[in-house]
């Protein structure tokens, strides 16, 4: 009998009875990030949320790092906020192991089931690996769904344009043209949501997909898109992960492309039959300014692997790219040491993409390493645009693609659905 | 998109136009009154109003003597008022349907006037008239306290007509074609008004032959199929709902095949609850359940613990009969033809575990269920007011002057509130029961509200489950991939049972009103223990 939730998991359920925040927290050996993001919900529990039904469902992946340990007896260090904060209630944190297919999706998985069962009226589901959790973003994300304001609440966070290129130039651009939500951060692995929302992902028949599991977080970004759901966007600060060792670029950008495409065929029904413009967002305010970026952007050499990456896979890119759009490319990078690859052109490549991966014209798996060239090229393109411009003009250029692909969105949906190529 | 199957889910309230509230201070209930107390109806969760006869009557049979189908009785109003309260009841979601007494008018009605002013009166063919009493030998008579013969003699035409109730209730006669044409232009009156359909009244006396009982002839169904074609080319989603009290393989013919009744009362069902409770064992219960024969699926059974009429035992064995009386009738006072003239909360005892039980029972069996007014707050009655009145006695909104019910001075009420210390409207009130968050008036709104959260138990299968504790009822009910688990202890005690789930093994029970946890079904026999006349419904979820 295969069932989503373990025996003791449903036990440690029938004890928490009916809540009114539910918590998730999935983990894999994440002993060295985990213990300030319970901190922070235990703190949220006991402070903001005194008198309201708490419990933190960890759902871990078989970490050996002692992962669960760390979870359970994580408590508030800080004297000054154990005295003041005191909940009401017996609080109740939970630390079980998954069932299922390895991965963030099925952890997901048993926190919405754990949501349903348990009757949350607001779903919080933090990301481990996010080290500048605090109380305060843990209640902003809970607020939406707890006020009946919103079914989901994505975060926001005060970052520079050039932080996080391959969302800024990727992930938000084509997913806002897909879905009309403007959201900064489609691939945030931590949001909130009411409890209709977590039962409805639950109730979505693909979760024994292999494909859920590469594209998760932005399949339930694109859940949000649902009809009669309220969308929220809740600034949350300066976003700092916990330092590891990450992919990198040429690894991610694949990874993230084959994660945008997929949820895009998962959810093709969902956003293809959309006739209504961009929703508009319940945004929590904005942060005063933006900050500079944290890292810089070596346009240079993005620029030469740019016209080196599109030298040498030419043949295959010109399975998947129409010649017109081929030729602009590479008129992009004719001179050395330089891109200039404009919104429309940028917009045009993705979708020929997205519909490329869609009806597997070449290997998925190739096409979304041969992409990275071509994002390369893009990001350098972007940074010079941007070099000397403050945060705050930098950002408005970033919406002014973004508003681009939104107008591309017809386009997106033709190619996506017209036959391959 | 509206659902013409909406029947199948819908919770329906039972009143009296006159027993509700009085709009104008007259002692008499009316539209206007009604019109106000929507909300009432609306924030129980209500989704269907059944009027009682709202018609120009004599009233010599509390309205089923109608005088003039297309007409509001003054007393009620006017049609301008009742057209009024059936907007303000569309605008806040609920429905109406109203009765359609067709088997029979009043003998005050225009057409009989008419018909027995001369046998070659163009309406003569409206009714059943004969020269001689000794047509039709052997039908039986129904209201037998008060009837010697089916027949009645005209001194004006110097005839005989037939009635199968009083005899001041001449028999309409449905082979006359122009008969049938008259009950649809009425009905269609009332559809393009905007009723959204009708209770039929007494429908298996519709025709008659010679050599048979006179009940439930083909003929009658051919007459319901005519009408409800009638009614659904011109008006889609309306409701025919049958009062045939008969036993249920009687019944089913009045649903044909989807293509007559969508609707027909349970009655036999009705007594069997109660004689369950009493006895504390499901016995009775589960056989008449089981007795029922499937339905087209567009069909649906009404169900009801009270209603206008005295709590009938006429499809009942004898024996079952003197038990009821015995336990629920020990006053014979209580007792009407074949049946008890009492309200819900005072049949139990005004036991509330009692009345919510039955409650439970009636919204979780197979059907759509009927309220009674006043039962949601648990009214009691007056048997002494005579034949069936006791329990048609003014509503209780407050525990103020006349109950709130009326500003008119007491004694000109259409009859007396209800004013015994236990019962009576200065303890038993809406606005009273408003104010307090455990009052029977929030259970029963709670329990619709959860009954209204699924449509399992509105239009899904059941099967029950056979414990050894006979004081425990329990059953499954399905519908499509979604299962309700309803456990029931019949008893006054703590019981103990060991159900066998073995066929729901992996689900989680997620009892519905609380929405705790139970631990997952397995294999082996689920134990489970129940309080006093405890019942619970569990969501059935495989996570």
């Amino acid at each position: 009998m295969s069932t989503i939730l373990s025996d003791e998991l449903l036990s440690e359920l029938m004890a928490v009875g009916q809540v009114d925040v539910l918590v998730g927290l999935p983990t894999l050996n994440h002993s060295d990030s985990v213990g300030p993001v319970v901190r922070a919900a235990h703190v949220a529990f006991n402070r903001e949320l005194a008198r309201e039904r708490t419990a933190l469902v960890n759902v871990d992946g078989g970490s050996t790092d002692g992962t669960p340990d760390i979870v359970r007896d994580a408590s508030i260090v800080d004297r000054e906020t154990l005295v003041a904060s005191q909940s009401l209630r017996t609080g109740h944190r939970i630390s079980a192991p998954y069932h299922g297919v390895p991965g963030k999706a099925s952890a997901l998985r048993t926190v919405f089931a754990a949501a349903d069962l348990l009757q949350a009226r607001a779903v919080v589901v933090l990301d481990p690996e996010i080290a500048s959790v605090t109380a305060e973003s843990v209640v902003a994300l809970v607020r939406p769904a707890l006020a009946g304001e919103a079914d989901f609440a994505s975060p926001a966070y005060a970052r520079h344009p050039l932080d996080g290129p391959l969302v800024t130039q990727v992930v938000r651009p084509l997913f806002r043209a897909a879905y009309g939500l403007p959201l900064q951060e489609p691939l945030a692995g931590e949001f909130g949501c009411s409890g209709r929302f977590a039962s409805r992902c639950l109730d979505e028949p693909v979760w024994e997909s292999d494909d859920l599991r590469l594209a998760i977080d932005l399949w339930i970004s694109g859940m949000a898109a649902g009809d009669g759901l309220r969308v929220s966007e809740v600034g949350l600060g300066p976003r700092r992960l916990t330092a590891r060792p990450r992919p990198a670029v040429a690894a991610l950008v694949p990874q993230v492309l084959d994660a945008l495409f997929t949820s895009l065929r998962l959810h093709e029904a969902r956003w293809t039959s959309l006739t209504r413009g961009s929703l508009p967002l319940r945004r929590s305010t904005r942060p005063a300014s933006l900050p500079e970026p944290g890292t810089t952007v070596d346009a240079e050499a993005y620029a030469a692997l740019f016209g080196e990456g599109l030298a040498a896979l030419g043949p295959m890119l010109e399975r998947v790219l129409p010649s017109s759009i081929l030729d602009a490319l590479r008129a992009a990078a004719a001179p050395a040491g330089s891109v200039r690859l404009p919104d429309e052109l940028w917009a045009a490549v993705l979708l020929e993409l997205a519909a490329s991966h869609r009806h597997a014209t070449i290997s998925r798996d190739h096409l979304v390493r041969a992409a990275v060239p071509l994002y390369l090229g893009r990001v350098a393109s972007f940074a010079a645009e941007v070099e000397g411009l403050d945060p705050e003009a930098a950002d408005e250029r970033l919406e002014a693609l973004c508003r681009n692909f939104e107008r591309s969105r017809g386009d997106l949906v033709a190619r996506w659905t017209a036959p391959a190529r | 998109m509206p659902d013409d199957l909406w029947y199948k889910d819908a919770i329906f309230y039972e009143l009296h136009v006159k027993a509700y509230s009085d709009g104008d201070g007259n002692g008499m209930g009316d539209f206007p009154g009604l019109l106000t107390r929507l909300e009432h109806l609306k924030g129980l969760g209500i989704d269907c109003v059944w009027l009682l006869p709202m018609y120009p009557s004599p009233f010599r049979d509390d309205g089923y003597d109608i005088s003039d189908y297309c007409a509001i009785h003054p007393k009620y109003g006017t049609l301008e008022d009742f057209r009024a309260f059936l907007g303000a009841a569309h605008e806040r979601g609920l429905r109406v349907i109203t009765e359609l007494v067709i088997n029979h008018t009043s003998d005050q009605h225009p057409w009989f006037k008419e018909a027995r002013s001369s046998r070659e009166s163009p309406k003569r063919g409206y009714y059943v008239w004969s020269d001689t009493d000794d047509r039709y030998r052997g039908v039986r008579i129904i209201f037998r306290d008060a009837e010697m013969s089916n027949w009645a003699w005209d001194p004006v035409s110097k005839t005989y007509y037939w009635h199968r109730f009083f005899s001041h209730q001449p028999d309409l006669n449905f082979d006359n074609p122009a008969v049938r044409e008259e009950i649809w232009r009425v009905m269609r009156f009332w559809l393009e008004l905007g009723v959204d359909g009708f209770r039929v009244d007494a429908v298996p006396y519709l025709v008659e032959r010679e050599g048979t009982s006179c009940e439930n002839l083909p003929e009658t169904h051919e007459v319901m199929r005519e009408l409800r074609r009638l009614m659904d080319a011109e008006f889609p989603g309306r409701l025919l709902l049958a009062e045939a009290n008969m036993w249920p393989e009687e019944v089913r013919p009045y649903f044909g095949d989807g293509d007559q009744f969508h609707m027909a009362f349970h009655f036999p069902l009705m007594p069997r609850m109660f004689m369950a409770l009493r006895l504390e064992d499901r016995k009775p219960l589960v056989e008449i359940v089981e007795r029922t024969p499937a339905i087209p699926s567009s069909c649906q059974w009404g169900l009801f613990l009270r209603n206008h009429d005295e709590l009938t035992l006429e499809m009942v064995t004898d024996a079952e009969r003197d038990y009821m009386y015995g336990e629920y009738a020990k006053d014979p006072v209580a007792r009407l033809n074949l049946g008890i003239r009492r309200r819900l909360a005072p049949l139990l005892d005004g036991d509330r575990r009692r009345i919510e039980l039955m409650n439970a029972l009636l919204l979780s069996l197979p059907g759509s269920p009927f309220l009674y007014y006043g039962d949601e707050i648990g009214m009691g009655d007056n048997v002494y007011l005579g034949d069936r009145n006791g329990v048609r006695t003014p509503m209780q909104w407050t525990g103020g002057w006349n109950g709130g019910f009326s500003t008119a001075d007491p004694e000109r009420l259409y009859q007396p509130l209800i004013s015994n210390p236990v019962y009576g409207y200065q303890a038993v009130n809406v606005e009273s029961q408003r104010r307090q968050e455990t009052s029977l008036l929030n259970w029963t709104r709670r329990i619709i509200e959860v009954r209204r959260s699924t449509r399992v138990f509105g239009r899904g299968s059941i099967e029950f489950l056979n414990p050894v504790n006979h004081r425990v009822l329990a059953y499954v009910r399905t519908l499509g991939s979604e299962r309700v688990l309803v456990v029931n202890n019949l008893s006054g005690t703590a019981q103990a049972v060991e159900l066998d789930l073995a066929g729901l093994a992996g689900a989680i029970p997620i009892e519905m009103f609380g929405r705790s946890l139970f631990p997952r079904i397995r294999e082996r026999p689920y134990v489970m223990t129940l309080g006093p006349y405890d019942f619970f419904w569990f969501k059935l979820r495989w996570l």
